[in-house]
């Protein structure tokens, strides 16, 4: 069990590509830690340097407050599931789990405990003596998984363990490795580039873009309270919908562009008054988006004109995709697909009020 | 869009393909197949038809001989002087070559600078002609050449390398792994880069030393590339005649006859082309024996 | 950090030690071929006292039939090279693409005739070559390795990683098969038949011991035959032997070196892959 700090990180390649930009992030004995961003962002690489695959530029890693950085791989006790499992092809599913702790020179007994144990957690026993060719994708993921659990490590590493799965295999294997989790109890560190299987899986999520944390939070404040723009429309599927525009003041202080004015929800009022006459993006999400015609009046909805472009029914709901009152930029929002949407349609949804963000047009940080 | 009836037409097109294929298969392999027939198939079954001959050139009619020319293979001292050399500079140079190939390949894939002029430099003797390097390394194998005044330096004593028995055929072999070294390590670094960095970064998380990936990773995993270098090797020791004819004719007092000399000097010095041609199917008999064994015993994915 | 810096100088420095050696003969052979120094094989540190001279070129290519000799590998290797190139590519198509009687029988023959040393062929082709007349001529020099079983062999397998639906779309918009070779799979195939043509020329430039057998006189010499001739009849005269072998070598050496990524790209594809 340990306590991973890593404070002020760098990272940057002989080529003087910069590619860790200071980062800091604590994780609690325990906790399962999901490093999440698009491609290049670096999520990787800070795993790496966890492991120690990668040299620390500079900053700190510490476990359990003892300093790691040029400490060896494998003194760190730690262990990882790539994410094409590099399984030793030549060698059993037994000799597989068995290397590490062979080179340790266990003893034959406790290497036979381990291993068996973690066959039977893992429903490997009947295929300790295969080799991996002869298994699918997700057998050769538990297997790999099975290796690290026999090194007892303090931590898990995940790098993006699931992304050669097919996507049904995916989602099983997910609440497999939550399950795993909360049977064995360590910390472990996950990275993906999935969204869903970041907020699916995290106690706690790391947003990462360019080699820079943009937030670290809870799945449900990542997706209730993003702190910027970027944040805002990586979680979230369908992505959230934004719209450009300026405030103006009428009474009251309102969001406008060329196709809607909206009233600005009461808790921003005073904030906004410092963006009077400039611009400001406003995000709303496709989930807070509704028909008018089906469902009850909310309080603070404002409505819109929208007419249909494109309805993608997957059977449980619909997202459809429209124009707002004659503006070009098309957007979505998902409804319920007992009453289906069709293309040329033209109908008033409400937006809700109380789930809007707003967002400064230069830095992009959510206006609070 | 297709109406109907052309979809109707052009499958019929595509169901009579099969004897469209086979008047196409037949004209493109006739001449390709013509002439390995001539040069390849038919001088096969021919030469083992002329081992039981007596065969002289200029003869109206040749002499039928049975089994003699293998007999006479058989007892003749030189045959078994032919194979000695034969089998010793096959065990002398196979491994060494072999593993100097790996470990060549193991170096050179160790991201280092300059790695396409190193693979060149390596890889040159082997497409340079036998001729041409047979010829150099006479001059630096000589009494007055580069390697005794070199050795002088160190003070070894000269000696002259190609005409004494003793150091005549180590001389050769030196020059073919010198040879064709390079090239199996290009074998080995293709088969090397096949191997995903993540095994060995696995490997290290688990405490693996170097050597400890090199035999438990590198070793096993580039097993079908050394299958293919030895069998190879095997198949080009055994038939070694260019550096022989060049640098010493098979000598000094048959030092350096190897099993391929053998043959050449009985079909064309001596002029006996039945007997040639039955040494010729023993040294491929050989041949064949070995690589069978090797199959069985060592083979390429036991796994 | 540093270990693995030190450990990279250590590697480097055998490498260019090895690299040494490799070259070592080559350049031995070059300072002695621009030499006037006879004795220069034995010291060739010496140089820096010896004169530098061209003597030995213009000796082998004027006094000798070294452009006799040049003039016919010319010929030979081209002429090889482009039937190779054309007839592997013809037949590994064949094979790959096409169903006919016989097939698995004439493929089976071809990949066992593989398993036979070629020293059995000798023999049996040089009388075939003698009983047609072509003993000292440029068909029984040519004809022989006009194709073979291991071109065929690694163009088969070339075709054989081109789409199918190729093929298919090829078939649609009516092509015949030889439409079908020509215009589609040989414009999509030059690195493999690149790679055919590069070792096809390397092979038969540096081929030996059948021009020896199958000539008789210096005019039909190839260049390694009339090398080898030398090496008896210019005992002593080091630097003219080797101002020769230089020559001989520069065209597979420019070819290596323009080529480089082909030979590798064959090799690798025929080293024993899972």
């Amino acid at each position: 069990m340990a306590t991973i700090e890593i404070k002020k990180l760098h990272k940057t390649y002989s080529n003087n590509q910069h590619a860790i930009k200071g980062i800091d992030v604590s994780i609690k004995e325990g906790e399962f830690v999901v490093l999440v961003g698009p491609s290049g962002c670096g999520k990787s690489t800070l795993l790496r340097m966890i492991a120690g695959l990668e040299d620390i530029s500079d900053g700190e890693l510490y476990f359990n407050d003892r300093l790691m950085n040029s400490v060896h791989p494998k003194d760190r006790n730690i262990a990882m599931v790539f994410q094409n499992y590099a399984l030793y092809p030549h060698m059993t599913v037994y000799d597989n789990m068995a290397f590490g702790l062979k080179l340790k020179k266990m003893p034959k007994a406790e290497i036979h405990q381990r291993v068996t144990d973690a066959a039977k957690t893992l429903g490997l026993t009947e295929y300790l003596n295969s080799l991996p060719k002869e298994m699918s994708g997700g057998q050769r993921q538990r297997v790999a998984i099975g290796r690290a659990i026999v090194r007892q490590p303090d931590v898990f590493l995940f790098d993006e363990p699931l992304s050669n799965l097919d996507a049904k295999l995916r989602v099983q294997m997910r609440t497999e490795i939550k399950r795993l989790h909360r049977q064995l109890k360590n910390t472990m560190v996950y990275v993906t580039h999935d969204q869903i299987e970041a907020m699916a899986m995290g106690d706690k999520i790391v947003i990462l873009k360019d080699g820079v944390v943009h937030q670290t939070d809870s799945p449900v404040n990542v997706f209730a309270h993003p702190k910027n723009k970027f944040v805002a429309g990586f979680i979230g599927s369908p992505a959230m919908n934004f719209v450009s525009g300026e405030i103006i003041k009428e009474d009251e202080l309102f969001f406008i562009n060329e196709g809607m004015k909206i009233s600005v929800p009461p808790p921003l009022r005073i904030s906004m008054e410092n963006y009077l006459g400039k611009k400001v993006d406003m995000g709303f999400r496709p989930e807070y988006v509704y028909d008018k015609g089906l469902e009850k009046e909310r309080r603070l909805s404002t409505d819109v004109e929208i007419e249909i472009l494109v309805v993608e029914n997957v059977g449980s709901e619909s997202y459809n995709h429209f124009r707002l009152n004659g503006m070009d930029t098309i957007y979505s929002y998902r409804s319920s697909s007992s009453h289906a949407h069709f293309p040329g349609e033209k109908l008033t949804v409400g937006i809700d009020l109380e789930r809007l963000h707003f967002f400064d047009n230069e830095t992009e940080e959510t206006i609070l | 869009m297709v109406s109907g009836d052309e979809l109707n037409i052009k499958m019929k097109k595509n169901n009579s393909t099969k004897k469209e294929q086979q008047f196409w298969a037949y004209t493109f392999l006739f001449f390709p197949l013509m002439l390995l027939t001539i040069f390849l198939f038919i001088p096969i079954l021919f030469s083992f038809i002329i081992s039981f001959f007596d065969w002289e050139l200029m003869a109206a009619h040749q002499k039928f001989a049975g089994l003699n020319n293998y007999v006479e293979i058989f007892r003749d001292k030189i045959f078994y002087k032919a194979m000695l050399n034969t089998v010793l500079y096959t065990i002398g140079v196979v491994p060494i070559q072999t593993m100097l190939a790996l470990f060549l390949a193991f170096v050179m894939n160790q991201k280092i600078r300059g790695r396409s002029f190193f693979r060149t430099a390596f890889y040159i003797p082997a497409v340079t002609s036998s001729v041409v390097t047979s010829i150099i390394f006479v001059a630096i194998y000589s009494k007055e050449g580069l390697l005794n005044s070199l050795l002088g330096n160190l003070g070894i004593q000269a000696n002259d390398w190609l005409t004494n028995p003793k150091t005549a055929l180590i001389s050769i072999m030196m020059l073919n792994i010198w040879t064709t070294s390079g090239y199996f390590m290009v074998s080995f670094l293709a088969g090397l880069q096949n191997i995903p960095d993540s095994l060995y970064e696995a490997a290290k998380l688990e405490g693996a030393t170097q050597r400890q990936q090199f035999w438990h990773i590198t070793v096993p995993m580039v097993r079908p590339v050394t299958y293919f270098v030895v069998v190879m090797s095997l198949i080009g020791c055994f038939q070694v005649f260019d550096q022989v004819f060049v640098m010493s004719d098979g000598g000094p007092n048959n030092a350096t006859t190897t099993m391929s000399y053998y043959v050449y000097q009985n079909g064309f010095r001596y002029f006996r082309l039945g007997y040639g041609a039955a040494a010729a199917i023993v040294l491929a008999g050989i041949i064949m024996t070995v690589t069978v064994i090797q199959k069985k015993y060592f083979p390429p994915n036991p796994y | 950090m540093r270990a693995i810096k030190i450990q990279k100088i250590i590697l480097l420095t055998i490498l260019s030690l090895v690299a040494m050696v490799y070259l070592g003969p080559f350049i031995f052979s070059v300072i002695v071929s621009f030499s006037d120094n006879k004795n220069l094989i034995n010291q060739p540190g010496q140089i820096v006292n010896s004169g530098w001279t061209l003597r030995n070129y213009i000796y082998i290519w004027k006094d000798l039939p070294f452009a006799t000799w040049l003039f016919n590998s010319v010929i030979i290797t081209v002429c090889q090279t482009i039937t190779n190139v054309f007839f592997s590519a013809l037949a590994g198509f064949t094979f790959a693409k096409l169903e006919f009687r016989g097939k698995n029988l004439i493929f089976g023959a071809m990949m066992a005739s593989l398993m036979i040393p070629g020293i059995i062929l000798i023999i049996p082709k040089f009388m075939l070559i003698n009983e047609l007349r072509m003993i000292n001529s440029y068909p029984g020099l040519i004809l022989p390795g006009m194709v073979s079983v291991v071109n065929i062999f690694l163009m088969k397998q070339f075709f054989e990683t081109m789409p199918k639906d190729l093929e298919k779309a090829a078939l649609i918009d009516g092509c015949n098969y030889f439409q079908m070779f020509w215009k589609v799979f040989i414009p999509n195939s030059k690195p493999a038949l690149a790679a055919v043509a590069i070792y096809t020329f390397q092979g038969t430039w540096n081929e030996f011991l059948w021009p020896l057998i199958a000539t008789n006189t210096g005019e039909m010499f190839t260049l390694p035959v009339g090398m080898a001739s030398l090496r008896y009849e210019l005992l002593t005269d080091w630097p003219a032997i080797m101002a020769g072998t230089i020559l001989v070598s520069i065209p597979t050496l420019l070819i290596f070196v323009i080529f480089q990524r082909y030979f590798v790209q064959g090799i690798a594809s025929t080293g024993g892959k899972e």
